[in-house]
């Protein structure tokens, strides 16, 4: 698919034409629908965490911007997980209309990859502050 | 004019008759509670922004019952040819208001007063 044709997909009815293929059946249609708030809850604690770590969590020692370094990704991913589970949903929706196979979903690898990125980071930022 | 074969229903016939007599798998029901999840997961958020600016919690708080609502809106006529469009309206509602309290958030986190060590207390 090419790009112009990507973003028309995720464009608001984009790639959920009603009259584009025929009707799913209304069980998958609403497995899609949880599979997008399930999601979006994932993307909301991850704002809840992020905010948490930069306003509640103490300073670490020697790094003054570490509780940023750790928050502000994981606000960010937030929103980006918002935005890929809403191009999620309609290319699903359109596969499902269409009969065609299920997209391969990108969302679990940028979750993992975030995570583990976060995760070194903080082991650093640990490390750092550990060493008076 | 003939009646339409019983063994070979249409498509939104099949979703409106699902709907109304049995809720086939508790779809209907489950995807509801998936709603109210995240209308709590949206309240939860207003609750710890609400502790660090008032005005951006309640904003957020604001929120929950437009999201309660949203997945209570009657899907009768949304099965019936035209899921996508209403379903997309909520799913859009709910992607703009998670960017947008992911916005607000990042402001509250770069630029807001913190409370260093208040999970210690």
């Amino acid at each position: 698919m090419s790009r112009s044709g990507r973003f028309a997909a995720w464009w608001p009815g984009g790639g959920a034409d009603p009259g584009e293929g025929h009707e799913p059946d209304p069980r998958f249609t609403f497995a899609n629908e949880r599979t997008f708030l399930a999601w979006s809850r994932t993307a909301l604690a991850l704002v809840i965490a992020g905010l948490g770590i930069v306003q509640l969590l103490p300073p670490f020692p020697r790094v003054p911007i570490g509780r940023h370094l750790l928050g502000v990704p994981l606000i960010v991913l937030g929103a980006v997980l918002a935005i890929v589970a809403y191009g999620e949903w309609v290319r699903n929706q359109r596969a499902l209309r269409r009969g065609d196979p299920l997209p391969r979903s990108v969302m679990p690898w940028i979750l993992a990859a975030t995570v583990a990125g976060i995760a070194v980071i903080s082991a650093i930022v640990l490390l750092i502050s550990a060493l008076r | 004019m003939t009646d339409p074969e019983p063994s070979d229903p249409k498509p939104s016939d099949t979703a409106a008759s699902e709907t109304e007599e049995g809720d086939v798998g508790r779809a209907l029901e489950r995807t509801s509670l998936s709603w109210t999840r995240t209308a709590l997961a949206f309240a939860a958020l207003g609750g710890v922004v609400l502790k660090q600016n008032v005005i951006t919690g309640l904003i957020i708080l604001a929120v929950v019952p437009l999201i309660w609502r949203l997945g209570r809106l009657p899907r009768s006529a949304s099965t019936l040819g035209g899921l996508p469009t209403v379903g997309g309206t909520r799913i859009r509602v709910i992607t703009a208001s998670i960017v947008g309290v992911a916005l607000l958030s990042l402001l509250i986190a770069v630029l807001g007063p913190s409370v260093p060590g208040a999970l210690h207390r």
